[in-house]
């Protein structure tokens, strides 16, 4: 998981070529919007990944950004230049598409120096960088190949190779994983993100699966229903969602509401329907009393008992329910809660569910600690209550 | 694919242009005569003089109230309707073959080239080589005849009803071949395993997802065959040796005697049958969706 | 279960299928092998089987237009007409196949125009096209009237064989070359008409084909001479001779000549595409 920072510092005096902007980003299809009212700023050389479930517009942005779409309204701005109206080349972007597209009637080599054959390059030169690129991707020995001959991974590598003869700033990538089988799309992770730190260009990778997104990234955009929910490095993705979507979404968080009943000793104290009492560390002014506050509680960070008695379970920071579900998933068993009014998950690791295992039908107790707990800047409305995001999808 | 609102406008002069071509063709070879002989089917004829541009109903009136005319439609409605019945039997089946019992892709479109190849010969040549084989010094007749079947040879076998709908069926069984291949190589397999994991019988497969799902195959092949026959004129009068005629030989007699307004009657009244049999054929088959797929 | 992929041994249905099949190859097939032998019948001119002193005198027959009809001269146009529909059907038809990836006004009417023109019975056309020629003053002849004839039955095929192709084109293909920086004219020529060019080639099969075979729609519309399946109609009632199986033969095997060099080509690029 990667915790770097975005590496956005250039030299001083250089132009930030590979920044992209977006500004009141619109895309309307006939009555509906894909898009609406997108800001979005993705810096120079960083890897960004933008995630979200289908339809959710990650394709649009990526294929407006690529100039392959034009904006209903906004703008976008490339390395600080507005770039309604130019194309591809133009803009210094290069995509590279989720089927590939290779031409299926000329060679690797000839797909790969497509783009110079357009520009008028002549054939010796083009011979040579073509050369250059294939060895670059290590596949000169299969430059006069068909495409249809090569593997996926191998065909792959060829439409990087086509792409980046383009010499782009930015390389948008349209869910270049999601082809491949499982061994295949772990290594070839690690491959797209050292080529992206050895090119130093800025790379948009358009995925809907979130540990993917979570590896790879300097910033993740997650995004919902043409809206950005949260656009931030990975780490305070994971750690600090913003919304209870993110939290769902991310990292399988469980979120849980309730109405400020007061605050005493840096602490401040929620009431749940259910009568449940939490509370979590106080962090800037106090809210009001009687105001409603949603917070996320990671699977991870939660401890489960089996209920003693009736009145177990009714402490601070606990909640009790039914299991309905376990799932071993090796280093950890995944246990389903119902609470009553949702459900409620908690991962508990092998060794303390081995001390003390829970199965359907018996009730349990989870608790956490006030400092796990994290508070959402939105109110949870129960909608998109998707507990199947899990993060060891 | 390309941006802005400019290149939308130009990309539209281009497809307008694009199609000119195409619509002029079809505007001058095709609307434009249409019309006419629709117009000229109302002016009158007179003999030694032509065509007389003089509004009429004679035509028309002549035409149907003439007992020969309708005679000569039941004839070629006759026709139509068994061949129709004998290409859907054999289509059917050949393109069930084809799709559903050869294994190998590659000799099944093998195949079925070898069934179309005869398509781009001429269909002339193919009809009358009928003549040698249907006739009574012919092929079907000596080998009768010597492995002593029969004593005469038989007489009906050509320049009858039969050789006309042996050489209908042998020149346009492929129009029902070809659609009827296509929608059933459509059909995804798995719903057949599926229908017979539910206890279909071999039939039953067949009956509940075969053949609904080649219905738009069938429903063109039958436009086709049906347009074929009834507008066909040369077929029916070889084949026949002359005895039978078809609802085309009014219109071959008429223009014989340069009377084109009863021939444009004739033609507009098959016209205006043919297009009913074709726009009933629509409302079962969404033919551009299908077509344009 | 003979719908279904049985790995093992065949169905009884198979069986019958197969000779279903069998005989109906046969049944097309078999009339056209009976006159390529009965063409090398000898001098007995008798249309019978078996063959007396086979010889290819009848061949030799056909370029000798007082006995027999004027053969070379159907063909010296038949020929001609036939290329030069072959040629306009692919402009034609491609360019109008391109016109029809969006969706214009008007688009629908020029579509069920073209369907109609299949529809339309040959020989109404060509009375149509005979009185509208007359119309404009005009002579019919095998160039102009027949030409436009035999367009109209030949367009719409290509056309919807351009419909076939390219709606099954992948348009990120079009996208990537845009996206190489390939102007739309360097996309059309680099590749889409690559990738269509098998497609390209049955419509050139079509229109060739279509034309020289064309019966119906030639009929009125070739003015004084005569293309060759006219030329054949009338041999067919004024001649017995083998000298009809003889040019029965040679013209399929024109047309035979034909299919295979479309078909090896279409097949020769399918293969080096995957090797």
């Amino acid at each position: 998981m990667s915790s770097a920072q975005a590496n956005t510092a250039t030299p001083a005096g250089q132009q930030k070529t590979g920044e992209i902007r977006l500004v009141d980003i619109t895309k309307k299809f006939g009555h509906s919007y894909a898009v609406q009212n997108i800001n979005l700023t993705i810096p120079h050389r960083s890897y960004c990944c933008l995630l979200g479930p289908s339809g959710c517009g990650k394709t649009t942005i990526l294929r407006m950004i690529a100039g392959h779409e034009p904006p209903t309204s906004g703008q976008i701005y490339i390395g600080d230049k507005i770039v309604a109206g130019k194309s591809p080349v133009e803009r210094g972007t290069a995509m590279m598409f989720q089927s590939y597209a290779l031409f299926p009637h000329l060679s690797i080599a000839d797909n790969v120096g497509f783009y110079l054959k357009m520009r008028g390059v002549g054939k010796a030169e083009r011979r040579d960088r073509v050369e250059e690129m294939l060895k670059r991707v290590q596949l000169d020995q299969f430059r006069n190949r068909m495409p249809s001959q090569l593997s996926g991974g191998q065909q792959q590598r060829v439409a990087l190779a086509r792409s980046l003869i383009t010499n782009p700033e930015v390389l948008l990538l349209d869910e270049p994983l999601s082809a491949l089988d499982e061994f295949l799309r772990l290594r070839m992770r690690g491959e797209l993100r050292s080529l992206q730190t050895e090119l130093g260009i800025t790379f948009v990778h358009v995925t809907h699966t979130q540990p993917e997104a979570i590896a790879l990234a300097d910033m993740v955009v997650v995004m919902d229903t043409g809206r950005i929910d949260q656009a931030d490095t990975a780490e305070m993705i994971f750690n600090r969602p913003k919304t209870p979507y993110v939290a769902r979404f991310m990292g399988g968080q469980n979120v849980l509401t309730g109405l400020v009943e007061g605050h005493a000793g840096g602490l401040v104290r929620l009431r749940a329907s259910g009568g449940s009492i939490f509370e979590f560390p106080l962090d800037g002014p106090p809210p009001a009393n009687g105001q409603p506050i949603s917070i996320a509680v990671r699977r991870d960070h939660v401890r489960l008992a089996r209920q003693a008695s009736d009145l177990a379970g009714k402490g601070i920071n606990e909640i009790a329910g039914a299991v309905t579900a376990t799932e071993y998933q090796g280093s950890y068993v995944k246990v389903t809660l119902d609470i009553g009014n949702g459900l409620f998950v908690a991962n508990v690791t092998d060794r303390d569910y081995s001390a003390e295992p829970v199965v359907h039908g018996d009730r349990a107790v989870a608790s956490w600690k006030a400092a796990d707990v994290h508070t959402l800047a939105e109110i949870d409305t129960g909608a998109a209550a998707d507990f199947d995001f899990d993060a060891s999808n | 694919m390309t941006p802005g609102p400019e290149a939308n406008q130009k990309s539209l002069l281009s497809t307008y242009l694009q199609v000119t071509p195409l619509t002029l063709v079809m505007l001058l070879f095709f609307v434009v005569p249409v019309a006419l002989v629709v117009l000229v089917s109302f002016f009158r004829y007179q003999m030694l003089v032509g065509i007389v541009p003089q509004f009429t109903l004679k035509n028309y009136i002549d035409l149907i109230t003439n007992p020969t005319t309708w005679s000569l439609y039941l004839s070629t409605v006759k026709f139509t309707l068994i061949v129709l019945a004998i290409t859907f039997v054999l289509g059917f089946w050949v393109a069930y073959f084809l799709v559903f019992h050869v294994r190998n892709l590659l000799t099944a479109i093998g195949l079925f080239l070898v069934c179309t190849v005869p398509f781009w010969t001429s269909n002339i040549i193919r009809m009358i080589s009928w003549r040698p084989v249907l006739g009574k010094e012919g092929l079907i007749n000596t080998a009768l005849l010597q492995s002593g079947i029969i004593a005469e040879p038989l007489d009906w076998l050509l320049y009858s009803d039969f050789s006309v709908v042996v050489a209908y069926v042998h020149l346009f069984t492929l129009f029902m071949i070809v659609p009827i291949f296509n929608s059933m190589a459509r059909i995804d397999k798995s719903l057949l395993e599926a229908a017979v994991d539910a206890g279909a019988t071999r039939w039953g497969v067949i009956w509940n997802v075969v053949l609904p799902l080649s219905k738009t195959g069938i429903a063109l092949g039958a436009l086709f065959v049906v347009t074929l026959v009834m507008g066909d004129f040369f077929v029916v009068s070889v084949m026949s040796g002359g005895l039978s005629g078809s609802a085309t030989t009014g219109i071959f007699n008429d223009l014989q005697f340069l009377n084109y307004p009863r021939a444009a009657a004739s033609a507009v009244i098959l016209l205006i049958i043919v297009l009913l049999i074709a726009a009933s054929i629509f409302r079962l088959v969404d033919v551009r969706k299908e077509l344009v797929k | 279960m003979s719908a279904l992929p049985s790995y093992g041994s065949r169905p009884w249905t198979f069986y019958v299928l197969a000779a279903l099949f069998t005989l109906f190859v046969i049944f097309l097939y078999g009339p056209m092998i009976a006159i390529l032998i009965l063409s090398f019948q000898g001098p007995s001119a008798a249309l019978v089987f078996p063959l007396r002193d086979p010889s290819l005198m009848w061949f030799d027959e056909l370029f000798n237009p007082r006995r027999v009809g004027d053969v070379m001269g159907a063909f010296s146009r038949s020929l001609p007409l036939a290329l030069m529909v072959m040629v306009l059907t692919v402009l034609i038809s491609v360019t109008a196949g391109f016109g029809f990836r969006r969706r214009f006004a008007g688009s629908g009417v020029i579509f069920y125009t073209a369907i109609a023109s299949l529809i339309v019975p040959g020989l109404v056309l060509s009375i149509g096209i005979l009185v509208t020629f007359r119309f404009l003053g005009l002579s019919a002849a095998w160039y102009s009237s027949a030409l436009g004839a035999h367009l109209t039955w030949a367009l719409p095929f290509g056309l919807l064989i351009m419909f076939a192709i390219l709606g099954r084109l992948d348009p990120s293909y079009e996208e990537a070359a845009y996206d190489l920086g390939a102007s739309k004219w360097q996309t059309v020529k680099a590749v889409v008409i690559p990738i269509v060019f098998p497609g390209m080639i049955a419509v050139a099969l079509f229109g060739f084909t279509l034309s020289y075979d064309e019966f119906p729609r030639s009929w009125l519309t070739v003015g004084t001479k005569n293309t060759l399946p006219l030329e054949i109609w009338t041999m067919t009632t004024n001649v017995t001779s083998p000298a009809l199986y003889a040019l029965g033969t040679v013209t399929t095997v024109v047309s035979f000549i034909v299919i295979a060099l479309a078909l090896s080509s279409i097949i020769i690029i399918q293969r080096r595409r995957s090797r």
